[in-house]
């Protein structure tokens, strides 16, 4: 959970909702292994509810230890049911361990789950678990598109990963006064035109996350970077060129990339 | 389009925050309901989260912000189209006790997965009764079991042992606890195999059904045919049906998926397997009561005649309450359906 998103871009299942206004938006699927830990979590309190209540019945029952044993055995088996039937439905599709987990169920058209869902999903639990240790429901994760076990595709149901909301900084990392690039309009020019939105938005990114790295990462980074845009698309001259750092170099790219332009007038990229 | 990220967040950043406070707002109210004057100012700043999400998709590589909005457009996504039933309603009596009218009307709509159950567990009977009949080398495979091979011995032994141990209502208790979790962990899973298109659900119907009929022959061969009949049916007219419901509900749920994708209607469908599924459970709750405390009775304490005729008053009574409770119309009962679904 601790991944950086740029590594588990590629590799995590995921779902997009396309709504009726056209909007897209993906959820991250939650995989089998942080499923299994809420799972775990969530059957130790399960458990230790019941041994609690047990101590109680047999206190309470005492004199009748029979009716004690039945009220234990029938507590104990829609407890396991309940438990999370009761929580999916009621506590917006998480169980205890699922919110620890950042785990959340959901409908699988990206809406909040219905009660009756829950029930489904949790009483199709008797064919997940076959024949121990969710064997089953396993196979089914794994072979699902959308990791779905047989309870979720039978509910219409499935789990997203629900990392907290945080808006990303807003510290300006490109702003500068004075851009030494500025003195070279043509090929500031040609540098403007030539870089596509994603070399962009990676020179952006690479500068603004410039604490995040480790110094030699940073300093490899922005060398291969600076390297390729001298070579590859706007070759500034050598005297400039060898007064700059790698990375005054790319700040001064971004300068170019995305500020403002006294340049030569070219319509500006933004709305 | 090359997208200036940093005056583009710093445009719509206050924005962002507006949606982020009215979403926690809405999320942590009871009821989720929202007013119309609530719904349009969410519905605009929905509107304008999902604008952005789109320009930053298209227009630049910031996963961060690209995730931070997704999370953000789906959460007023599924605040603005998700309908939750009320508080209120959910907590009215009269809600949870329609389960017994639903449940007979279901079991009804869906008759004709309940013959299929039926029809399954007949063959199986035929095939155990006929092969302990003509083959009787086939008991010992076909009754695993030890009490089951010597009815002779366990009749003794079940009509000698009643006094020998007197049986405690503690006992019982303990006892009938044991099989209503039993029972309905076995019709739960013939419920839930379904998935298996039906297969899982037919093979364990077909085998309840070979044993139910090995068990009957053989017993009624060797001359205890009144105390079979007595033993098993005060609890096996409420278990024997409820094994049928759950194949029943097994049944309609490998048809639902045999369905097209886009012919499903889940939310009705999901509503029909789980009201079977409640009703039988509440069927072996009674029977598993009726075998701890009644079934295990015989002959000198109770009479075989009296334990037969309490067997046909039950089902007499399942009968009337399966085929005859609830509304008739199946029209009325789905627009009820239709109504629910547009809450």
């Amino acid at each position: 959970m601790s991944e950086t998103p740029s590594t588990r871009a590629g590799v995590v299942a995921e779902l997009t909702i396309a709504t009726a206004e056209g909007v897209l938006f993906r959820l991250p699927l939650a995989g089998p292994a942080a499923r299994l830990y809420a799972l775990l979590l969530d059957t130790v309190i399960v458990l230790g509810t019941i041994n609690g209540l047990g101590y109680l019945v047999y206190w309470l029952f005492a004199i009748a230890p029979g009716f004690g044993f039945m009220v234990i055995t029938l507590a104990e088996f829609a407890i396991g049911f309940a438990y999370s039937a009761l929580l999916e439905g009621f506590w917006n599709g998480q169980t205890i361990g699922k919110r620890l987990f950042h785990l959340r169920v959901i409908d699988q058209d990206g809406l909040p789950l219905r009660i009756e869902q829950a029930w489904v999903r949790n009483l199709m639990r008797v064919l997940d678990l076959l024949p121990s240790a969710y064997l089953v429901g396993g196979i089914s994760v794994l072979s699902s598109p959308l990791m779905q076990r047989f309870g979720d595709r039978v509910a219409g149901t499935l789990v997203i990963r629900q990392t907290p909301l945080a808006l990303p900084g807003e510290e300006f990392w490109t702003r500068q006064k004075y851009n030494s690039f500025m003195e070279y309009p043509a090929i500031a020019m040609r540098l403007r035109r030539a870089a596509t939105p994603e070399l962009a938005s990676l020179i952006q990114e690479a500068l603004r996350r410039r604490n995040e790295l480790a110094p030699y990462a940073r300093r490899e980074i922005y060398r291969e970077l600076a390297q390729y845009l001298q070579t590859e698309i706007s070759p500034f001259p050598d005297e400039l060129v060898e007064r700059l750092s790698d990375e005054q170099y790319l700040i001064n790219s971004s300068g170019i990339l995305f500020g403002d332009q006294p340049t030569l007038g070219y319509g500006s990229p933004r709305r | 389009m090359i997208l200036d990220l940093e005056r583009f967040q710093a445009q719509a950043r206050p924005r962002w925050r507006h949606l982020e406070c009215l979403l926690a707002a809405f999320e942590s109210r009871p009821d989720r309901r929202l007013s119309p004057d609530e719904a349009e100012q969410l519905q605009e700043l929905y509107a304008q989260a999902a604008s952005d999400l789109n320009r930053v998709t298209h227009g630049s590589l910031a996963p961060e912000l690209r995730q931070y909005l997704e999370r953000l457009v789906a959460r007023a996504y599924a605040e603005l189209y998700y309908a939750p039933p009320s508080r209120s309603e959910m907590w009215q009596p009269r809600r949870w006790l329609r389960i017994f009218t639903a449940f007979p009307e279901t079991f009804r709509r869906q008759a004709r997965y309940f013959a299929l159950a039926v029809l399954i567990t007949v063959l199986g009977c035929a095939l155990g009764g006929v092969a302990v009949r003509y083959d009787p080398a086939s008991v010992d495979v076909l009754l695993p079991a030890d009490y089951l091979r010597n009815p002779g011995q366990r009749v003794h032994e079940e009509e000698q042992g009643q006094g020998r141990h007197r049986h405690s209502a503690q006992m019982e208790a303990a006892f009938s606890a044991q099989l209503i979790r039993h029972n309905i962990e076995v019709a739960l899973l013939a419920a839930a195999l379904g998935v298996t298109f039906g297969i899982g659900t037919a093979l364990l119907l077909f085998e309840n059904g070979v044993l139910l009929g090995a068990v009957t022959v053989h017993y009624t061969q060797q001359g205890f045919g009144l105390f079979v009949t007595a033993w098993l049916l005060p609890h096996g007219v409420f278990e024997i049906p409820s094994i049928l419901i759950a194949g029943q509900a097994g049944f309609y749920l490998a048809r639902l998926l045999l369905r097209r994708q886009e012919d499903r209607n889940l939310r009705q469908s999901m509503r029909e397997w789980l009201v079977l599924v409640t009703g039988l459970a509440m069927m072996l709750v009674w029977a598993g009561l009726m075998e701890a405390f009644f079934s295990q009775y015989h002959a000198p304490v109770l009479p075989y005649g009296l334990k037969v005729a309490v067997a046909a008053a039950e089902l007499v009574l399942l009968t009337i309450y399966l085929l005859m409770i609830g509304q008739r119309a199946t029209g009325i009962e789905m627009r009820h359906g239709d109504s629910l679904e547009s809450r």
